[in-house]
């Protein structure tokens, strides 16, 4: 045992191993990545199953139908009237037809200022007290008047308050039910719901008048398209890449396609053969809006209130029509009424990659934190690295002992330009947010340019400074310890997004100071295609809209929604 | 003759105490039907009996309930109030609380006595056996009505029965608010009645509609009375008041599923232009105003319970004078001077049955419901698991009189409240009002062993609206100490509003004055941190964990430094015998050389 001991250590000096950590460091990121492409396989993933008992998915009968497709058709033409009136007039029209179905109503207007623009509109709401029970828990059902993509909600909003006048007739709610209709389905939801928890600025968004007890769930209705459905699309994603509780889902899933025969489809995979293609695509959709955390839909807001949301969209030509939907968010609203307690059993960090298979967070988590450790070990290295005497001394005799092999580190500079660079990002964010919407694009250029300048300058300035390699070495050590640090405690709370950006920071592990010309600009060219300006106009440029609408987005989200999870760590130095 | 004077005498002697004793001892009862906006029906069932206290004290029970009368006695009750409830009143469109809110709880159980005891401590000990008593008697968990549930109200409550100012009482008083009422409570109640549920009244109290309806409160209020002139008289008052929504109430009970009414019954408003065989919007909500006592109570009411004073009308129904009202045969209808309201004389053994169609003007559906003194509303504000508020809005909808009342919260333990926080701010502006908020009586609560107490005594000025706001910290509990389904969170009673008569003044107590008003807010529900044991927490704690493990490491590995036993300096025995050597050698040479 010692003699395998004093060899280890014998190995330790040995300057092979000084070699290895790169090598190391590439095989994290490429199993990392292969790890990504192995979760789809039926041997990595899993069935869904219903934990929470009291759910009871698909159990009961459901019985909206009948005479309720009479009504619904009646405010189908009172909602049609409505098609381009304002805000305040469609609120005059639509609150009498609620109190008329016997329901207490209340407004709120909010006023959100983004990008140089205003976002304001007036909340509808009503509430329907459980008949027999005490204000402590409420179910929310949200019907916007807009959807995300701008088209006005036809059926949506004639579908919930049909819903609602139907739920009334019923005995047997234990929570309240609250309607919310919504001008839009960003601005007005986050208004609402930050409201309802007190959590607003008073002088944007105004308080609630009318409240109920704490809210146990919510589903929202996004029925734009005209005519029969053939599927239900489950919209899930939340504001800063949070998820609900996959026990909602799994039941509407339960609910939809087992009991009422209607398919369920995922992010926007409108056919899916269940194939390993497929699979993925879904999975990688996913992660890509989980990573930029933006909300999608008007239930995006109510998630970071651990209040569990979907939305339901339906699509395609079938034969499913508006009383079916409407028959799905009854058998829903009946398995949650029959919560006792708030949704916690199953799982809040997965990765959906078919209506009835997911990965779970044990699961998926080793590829991004392998990705996050290459970063680490290279760290090391260059830690140990830079300790090293500059010139290699030849092996003295055996046996004299050798000198402890180690120079003094000269932290100084280096922590200096680690912090003042990271530091520096606050700038740009400030500005970014700030800014009116017509001046983005030309902040968004001049920023490109200035952070394309800026590393060959301040490697420049280094150069002149006549840095050493040692503090070459600590910069890049200090960095990649910090990014590799974020980067694993941000992987267990947005999988994705940690992993997205460790793969695009993934050279900077193995830039080395070159002496060559052509090494530095095929370097340099290569880290300016995966900086961040890079990818927000790359990103663009494949989904066909302008830099301005990302960044207006980006702004919307940061003020009206908190997101904050954009804001991550992107460390660039000079080689 | 001397004889048949005698006789004589004794014979009235025998009326008088005959007729005294029926007047000590008495039972009457009466229902009271209201018509309440938005199709809702409010019945008032009220049962009233009497017993001398000196007939109590021997236990001659005649009317009043033995297994009850022997628990107060041996308890050493006084006065004693229990309360079971269900749902909310609402206030918006039903307008003020029958009884002026006197005779209701909030949701759960609610009891509060006054108890004869010398010390705290055997006050204590008393309550503790009176609520395990009543506990086993109505079949609800009164026995949890613990340390920690229970408090000692200062200006919210007061007797409503005659009491000797010289013995020393204990007001006690505790709440259940997640107990849940149901048909087990109702059957231990009718049993208290002299009729039971066989006749009279009683006989339409049915567990199915009663836990059915919109808002439902048992009470049992038991006072001494003492009159000015005559003995004291202990009274026992059961009540039931429930808020029956016609629609629901009218469906069959075999079929209770509120099915889609077939098209051509859908009551429609035709004057829309769209309006035709499927398209129909439905008409007003107010419809379906026709209904008679089977259909909303599912049987009809079998006469009157022979124990019962005749002369109190067993039935009353507050509906307009011109609304017609068909009932059974033999029944006799008397309207009421006030225009409002009329009672019917109903003969011993008729089967009663009363019909009221629809009528034909809206007007004389109901009679309009007069406001009450104060709108309350209470909920939680911030979110998250470590911090929290709670705010009650108070509104006062009379145009010209301020009204002053308590407000009490008997909070959980682990509701710790910062009492610097309470304020009170008048809505529209944007600072608080310290006016507003009269005195506080508060008793902070003791980790484990007793709950918050908190009375305000405040006043909102006329015509407008407070908001009375308080922070709260969440506790962390012992994993032990959290229910089944701890998820679900925890229940906070309802707050108690007492509204004080502005215009009578009341002796020895510490408001000064009579209660005018009770209302109660719905009950809120706290959540705590729950340990949850599933999956994000293990993830949380594994990877936090792992990183910690990682941390340690490349900790280690930055600020030592690693050589080979052989490479280092040399440890041990062997360089401590050493360096004691050469200090010996040292000596040696020293000595040597001198």
């Amino acid at each position: 045992m010692p003699r395998l001991l004093a060899s280890a250590l014998q190995l330790r000096r040995d300057p092979r191993m000084l070699k290895l950590p790169p090598y190391l460091s590439l095989l994290c990121i490429l199993a990392g990545v292969a790890w990504l492409f192995l979760l789809p396989l039926d041997q990595y993933s899993r069935r869904t199953y219903i934990s929470e008992n009291a759910l009871l998915p698909g159990q009961v009968h459901t019985y909206f139908g009948g005479s309720d497709q009479n009504v619904f058709r009646a405010y189908k033409h009172e909602a049609n009237e409505l098609v381009g009136k304002s805000n305040a007039e469609f609120n005059d029209k639509l609150e009498p037809i609620i109190k008329g179905i016997g329901l207490k109503t209340a407004r709120q207007n909010f006023t959100y200022h983004a990008a140089g623009q205003t976002f304001s509109g007036e909340n509808l709401y009503a509430i329907l007290q459980a008949p027999r029970g005490d204000a402590t828990e409420a179910i929310v059902l949200v019907a916007a008047w807009e959807n995300v993509k701008g088209e006005t909600n036809r059926n949506g909003i004639p579908l919930a308050l049909t819903l609602l006048r139907y739920f009334k007739r019923w005995s047997l709610w234990s929570k309240d039910i609250i309607l919310l209709i919504t001008p839009d389905s960003i601005a007005g939801p986050q208004a609402w719901v930050d409201a309802y928890h007190d959590a607003h600025d008073p002088a944007r968004v105004s308080s609630l008048p009318l409240k109920s007890g704490l809210l146990q769930g919510a589903i929202a209705i996004d029925y734009a398209q005209e005519g029969r459905f053939d599927s239900v699309h489950i919209v899930y994603d939340g504001v800063n890449g949070q998820l609900p509780n996959l026990d909602l889902i799994n039941s509407i899933v339960n609910i939809a396609g087992g009991q009422m025969g209607i398919g369920v489809a995922l992010q926007e995979m409108w056919h899916h053969d269940n194939g390993y293609p497929d699979r993925l695509r879904t999975m990688l959709r996913g992660m890509l809006k989980q990573g930029l955390g933006l909300a999608s839909g008007p239930h995006s807001s109510f998630i970071p209130y651990h209040v569990d949301a979907v939305t339901l969209r339906p699509f395609g030509e079938g034969w499913q029509d508006e009383m079916a939907l409407g028959r799905v968010v009854e058998g829903s609203f009946r398995s949650l009424n029959n919560l006792l307690e708030h949704l916690h059993q199953s799982f809040f960090f997965y990765l959906l990659m078919q209506r009835e298979r997911f990965v779970s967070i044990g699961t998926y988590l080793p590829s991004a934190m392998a990705v996050a450790i290459n970063f680490t070990i290279m760290a090391i290295a260059l830690w140990v690295k830079s300790g090293q005497p500059a010139e290699v001394t030849t092996p003295k005799s055996k046996t004299e002992t050798p000198a402890p092999a180690t120079a003094e580190r000269d932290l100084f500079l280096p922590l200096g330009v680690v912090t003042l660079i990271q530091s520096l990002a606050i700038i740009p964010l400030y500005l970014f947010n700030h800014v009116p919407e017509s001046a983005l694009t030309p902040l968004f250029l001049a920023f490109t340019l200035l952070n394309t300048l800026l590393p060959p300058t301040l490697a420049h300035l280094l150069a002149t400074s006549n840095t050493t390699l040692q503090q070459y070495h600590l910069i890049q050590s200090f960095s990649l310890l910090l990014l590799g640090m974020f980067l694993s405690s941000l992987a267990t709370l947005n999988f994705s997004l940690a992993l997205i950006t460790g793969l695009l920071a993934a050279p900077l592990s193995f830039v080395r100071p070159y002496r060559s010309t052509a090494a530095k600009v095929a370097v340099s060219v290569l880290l300016n295609a995966v900086s961040p300006t890079a990818v927000v106009l790359a990103a663009a440029a494949y989904w066909g809209t302008d830099v301005t609408t990302v960044l207006r987005e980006a702004a919307v989200g940061w003020h009206v929604c908190g997101t904050y999870s954009p804001v991550v760590v992107y460390p660039r130095h000079a080689q | 003759m001397g004889q048949l004077l005698s006789f004589l005498w004794l014979s009235l002697l025998s009326i008088c105490v005959f007729s005294s004793s029926t007047s000590a001892a008495d039972y009457h009862e009466q229902l009271n039907l209201r018509p309440l906006p938005q199709s809702a029906l409010l019945a008032s069932f009220n049962f009233r009996s009497n017993t001398s206290v000196s007939e109590f004290e021997k236990g001659n029970f005649r009317f009043f309930p033995r297994s009850l009368g022997q628990i107060l006695q041996h308890a050493g009750t006084r006065e004693l109030h229990l309360r079971f409830s269900l749902g909310r009143w609402d206030a918006e469109s039903w307008g003020a609380r029958p009884w002026d809110g006197a005779r209701e709880g909030g949701t759960g159980v609610e009891l509060w006595a006054w108890l004869e005891a010398d010390t705290d401590k055997e006050a204590d000990h008393k309550w503790l056996t009176l609520t395990n008593a009543l506990s086993g008697l109505f079949c609800a968990s009164l026995n949890f009505i613990d340390g920690t549930r229970t408090t000692r109200p200062v200006m919210s409550f007061q007797p409503e029965g005659d009491h000797s100012t010289t013995t020393n009482m204990h007001l006690l008083y505790g709440v259940l608010p997640h107990e849940v009422v149901c048909t087990e409570n109702l059957t231990p109640f009718l049993k208290l009645l002299p009729c039971k549920g066989k006749a009279g009244i009683a006989s339409l109290l049915d567990g199915h509609k009663l836990f059915d309806a919109s808002w439902q409160s048992m009470a049992i209020d038991i006072r001494p009375i003492c009159p000015l002139d005559g003995e004291c008289v202990l009274q026992i008052e059961q009540t039931i008041d429930m808020v029956l929504d016609i629609d629901r109430s009218k469906r069959p009970r075999d079929n209770p599923i509120p099915r889609p009414p077939a098209g051509h019954d859908l009551p429609c408003d035709t004057s829309k232009p769209y309006h035709s065989h499927d398209t129909c919007f439905p008409a007003d909500y107010t419809a379906h105003q026709d209904w008679s006592l089977t259909q909303i109570f599912g049987k009809t009411m079998k006469g009157t319970c022979p124990l019962a004073d005749p002369a109190v009308p067993a039935l009353c129904l507050q509906v307009p004078e011109s609304r017609s009202v068909f009932v059974s045969e033999g029944v006799r209808e008397k309207k009421n001077p006030d225009r409002v309201s009329r009672c019917f004389d109903i003969p011993p053994s008729t089967h009663l049955e009363m019909v009221l169609p629809t009528p034909d003007d809206s007007a004389s559906i109901s009679v309009t419901p007069e406001a009450p003194l104060l709108y309350a509303e209470r909920s939680f504000t911030g979110h998250g698991q470590e911090r929290g508020g709670v705010q009650t809005i108070l509104r006062n909808p009379s145009p010209d009189t301020e009204v002053e009342f308590i407000y009490m919260e008997s909070l959980p333990w682990f509701m710790r409240i910062y009492l610097h926080t309470m304020e009170a701010r008048v809505a529209g502006q944007s600072h608080a009002n310290k006016s507003l908020i009269q005195q506080v009586y508060y008793r902070p609560a003791v980790d484990r062993a007793r709950g918050t107490q908190l009375e305000v005594r405040m006043r909102v000025p006329a015509d407008s609206t407070v908001f009375l706001t308080y922070d709260f910290e969440k506790s962390i509990l012992r994993y032990t100490e959290y229910p089944p389904d701890a998820n679900r969170g925890f229940d906070v009673a309802a707050a108690v509003i007492t509204i004080l008569d502005p215009h009578q003044e009341r002796q020895g107590s510490v408001s000064g004055r009579f209660a005018a008003y009770t209302l109660r807010t719905t009950s809120l529900l706290c959540s705590l941190p729950t340990p949850d044991f599933s999956m994000p927490y293990n993830v949380i704690i594994f990877t936090s964990t792992a990183i910690a493990l990682a941390f340690g490491g490349i900790f280690n590995i930055l600020v030592r430094r690693f050589v080979a036993a052989d490479e280092g300096p040399e440890a041990g025995l062997a360089v401590v015998l050493g360096r004691l050597k050469g200090r010996l050698m040292g000596l040696v040479k020293g000595a040597v050389k001198r």
